[in-house]
């Protein structure tokens, strides 16, 4: 076992290791009551220092637990100081010089004074590790190497006083105990805690330890003089008597340090006072920009503050916005107040913090005499003004006006950031009702087709990013009639598929009652009328397939060609009419031309939005109609899903560096007789 | 694509409006403004040379829907002069031609406004 895991295991059975030695110090004591012989004194000598040892190693830790309140902790060794004062007076009092207990053997004696001495070494223990405690406190490196060689003092003393039996030896024991007061005037000196404390608790330091150091000093004389106390003391050890009158010393010595110190640090602790609350003001300011993001409660935070800080009577804050200045937020002022101090005292001119001091009333509504003002700038924008202002004329210093700019300044950035957030979170939540628009979108397009053996039918939606307005859906007719449209509403968002919803209604209800794709047109530019804007517009093809007799009805709003192939042969259907929502006068009527079809086995009809010919490549081109006829003609024969899929994998080669802008929407028809 | 361009210029009492680059919704804004500031020196007659516009999108279509009717409400027009073959696609296909007047030339169009009898 090396020294560090003996130290350890010492530690942690601290309390079973002081008893077991306390117990056998006691019986020990109880068979030589007289230490007389050298050996006897030497192992008595030892059990002692164990004893000091092991309960310093138990208390320990408990003053080490205070250190963030020293001054309980500087309390509490004086509270045992005072008590070994009255204990020393009380016997000395009561029992006289107590001479006669050096030589009395008996055992009562005995239990007597050895249990007075453990309330001594307790008491030792305890101050002895309040000092430690209060040593090792707020020091920026490691300074254990001085107080380890005090310590080192203490212990060697302790074991002179035992070579002390043999006058010729008293200078050993004397070297070490002027060294060890050396030593003790050395380490006394750290005392920096004392500069972190408040103006108050210095003040009641200040007492305590002008106290403490009278206390201790006393108790030192009294242990030098001849009485029952230095007598029980000296009948259990000696060692124990030298070193408690060393922490007398020490407490002297380090209660007076202290009360220099303190002194000399009075004059500046409101400064420092002050300082350290702009610190942890700051600190707290910081922590409220990154966990609160309500504009609101940050104003009102900061304006809080800033009173505290800038020893003012009232804070409001003012933003800048389009509509003009606002009052954010206010602190012991009403907002009609603040409106007008920021009418009255704000230069436009001025860039940094200004203080403005007025001995006359400039309104009597204003009730303050003295103004500091600071700009809010944020990305060298002006963004507001932090205002604060006093009822007195006192002007605000130059700290109190850098204080304020900082707050300013922190302000920004944290108003800033709640707008951002705020911001983002209603971008998010736009993003979402787009989301919900897309899916809207989805499920108004239809899933199942109508089927029979006379047609195939094939249809292709994908969407660009943004909401679009394509349309399309089929409708099974009476009279073995097949109806089916294509539409793409002008523009994108939101507005447009909600144009698309509407679509849906307007078509697969006018289906089913009207009998000419013409007509229908005109029917739906009428019922458009009122839901279209003057800037927008819906381009459509309507065809009406009457797959028992082979007949196609077909007709055209404004929108692409529909691409016919029949027989190996395409060709472009581009029957006349203007777009839905152009024109509602006669006009749009009489535009519109119906073609009609007599079917071969196997025509294909490709009716798609603008999407598939107006689809861009990285050079800006776009795919245009004769690739797209190309596609269609050399694949005509395939099942309608192989045409499909051959287009859209034609369009994404194509495109493939460039971002789809418009929706895509194919409808493929394919009659057979 | 934001490279959009607008002039303005006047010959006699008809308005030239020059586009540039392309017309799409982004770009739209641009040209409603100068549609408002027309209207708002009580200028109606309009022609728009479409010389150098490459591309429109339904965005910018929307644009001359949305003026057209206060400009024939106050005896002017807005004609359409000078368009790239793939413009005019884009407005034939829809059947602008039925309803505003194209012309190959920015003079005809001027010429248009000036023959006494029409508008």
């Amino acid at each position: 076992m090396n020294l560090k895991n003996v130290i350890k295991f010492t530690r942690s059975r601290s309390l079973e290791n002081a008893a077991v030695v306390s117990v056998l110090l006691l019986i020990y004591n109880f068979i030589f009551p007289i230490h007389s012989n050298p050996i006897v004194s030497l192992v008595n000598e030892v059990l002692v220092f164990l004893t000091i040892f092991f309960i310093y190693n138990y208390i320990s830790p408990y003053t080490e637990l205070r250190k963030d309140a020293p001054l309980s902790l500087v309390l509490n060794a004086g509270i045992l100081g005072a008590l070994v004062f009255f204990v020393i007076s009380l016997a000395n009092s009561a029992i006289g010089d107590g001479n006669s207990i050096k030589s009395d053997t008996g055992a009562v004696n005995t239990l007597f004074t050895t249990v007075l001495n453990y309330i001594f070494i307790i008491v030792l223990a305890y101050i002895f590790s309040t000092f430690r405690t209060l040593y090792y406190l707020r020091q920026k490196k490691d300074q254990s190497l001085y107080f380890n060689t005090m310590l080192f003092f203490f212990v060697m003393t302790f074991f002179s006083e035992f070579a002390n039996f043999s006058s010729s030896l008293d200078f050993i024991h004397d070297a070490f105990f002027i060294v060890t007061i050396v030593l003790i005037s050395l380490n006394s000196l750290k005392v920096s805690w004392i500069a972190f404390l408040t103006k108050k608790q210095k003040l009641y330091l200040l007492l305590i330890s002008i106290i403490l150091s009278i206390l201790f000093g006393f108790n030192f004389g009294l242990l030098n003089e001849s009485n029952v106390i230095k007598m029980i003391l000296f009948k259990l050890s000696v060692g124990l008597y030298t070193v408690f009158s060393l922490v007398m010393i020490y407490g002297m010595i380090y209660f007076g340090v202290i009360f220099f110190t303190t002194l000399f640090h009075l004059p500046t602790a409101e400064a420092f006072d002050r300082r350290s609350e702009e610190i942890s003001s700051l600190m707290d300011l910081t922590k409220l920009i990154t966990q609160v993001f309500d504009f609101k409660e940050l104003a009102d935070s900061i304006i809080n503050f800033t009173t505290k800080i800038c020893n003012s009577n009232a804070a409001w804050l003012v933003t800048i916005s389009e509509d003009g200045i606002e009052v954010t937020a206010v602190n012991n002022i009403g907002y009609v107040e603040a409106r007008l101090a920021a009418e009255l005292f704000l230069k436009d001119s001025v860039k940094g913090v200004y203080s403005i001091t007025t001995a006359d009333e400039i309104d009597e509504r204003f009730n303050f005499r003295t103004v500091a003002v600071a700009p809010l700038n944020v990305h060298n924008k002006l963004s507001g003004y932090l205002f604060t202002a006093r009822l007195s004329e006192v002007d605000f210093d130059k700290d109190e006006k850098n204080t304020l700019q900082t707050y300013a300044d922190y302000a920004s950035v944290a108003l800033e950031n709640a707008k951002l957030i705020a911001e983002s979170i209603e971008k998010e939540r736009l993003e979402k009702e787009l989301d919900v628009a897309r899916d809207v979108q989805r499920k108004i397009l239809p899933v199942n087709f109508p089927v029979s053996d006379n047609y195939e039918l094939s249809a292709l939606f994908i969407p660009a990013f943004e909401v679009g307005g394509d349309y399309y859906d089929f409708f099974e007719l009476s009279d073995n009639r097949l109806g089916f449209i294509v539409a793409d509403v002008s523009g994108k968002g939101i507005s447009a598929a909600f144009i698309m919803a509407e679509l849906k209604g307007i078509f697969e209800s006018l289906a089913k009652i009207v009998n000419s794709p013409t007509e229908l047109l005109i029917k739906a530019n009428e019922i458009l009328k009122d839901s279209l804007d003057k800037k927008n517009f819906v381009t459509a093809v309507y065809g009406i397939l009457d797959y028992k007799n082979g007949i196609m009805k077909i007709a055209r709003a404004g929108h692409t060609p529909i691409i016919y192939c029949s027989a190996g042969k395409i060709s472009r259907l581009l029957p006349k009419g203007i777009g839905l929502g152009l024109d509602y006068s006669a006009k749009f009527e009489n535009s519109l031309e119906e073609l009609e079809i007599n079917l071969k086995d196997g025509d294909v009809f490709v009716i798609y939005s603008d999407g598939i010919p107006e689809a861009k490549n990285s050079m800006n081109e776009d795919f245009g109609y004769d690739r797209f006829e190309n596609i269609i003609s050399s694949n005509c024969k395939k099942n309608l899903d192989g045409i499909a899929n051959e287009i859209v994998k034609e369009i994404t080669l194509f495109s493939k560096d460039h971002t789809q802008h418009d929706d895509i929407t194919l409808v493929i028809i394919r009659w057979s007789s | 694509m934001a490279d959009f361009n607008v002039g303005l210029r006047d010959a006699g009492s008809v308005s030239i409006v020059e586009l540039k680059g392309y017309l799409d919704a982004h770009t739209a804004p641009e040209l409603e403004n100068i549609f408002n500031k027309l209207i708002r020196e009580n200028k109606f007659k309009i022609v728009v040379n479409f010389n150098q516009l490459n591309y429109i999108s339904s965005a910018g279509l929307g644009v001359f829907m949305a003026y057209v009717e206060t400009m024939r409400e106050n005896n002017g027009d807005i004609k359409f002069a000078n368009l790239k073959e793939n413009v005019y696609n884009i407005f034939d296909l829809l059947g602008f031609p039925l309803l505003y007047e194209f012309y190959k030339d920015e003079n005809e169009a001027i010429q248009k406004f000036n023959e006494p009898g029409k508008s």
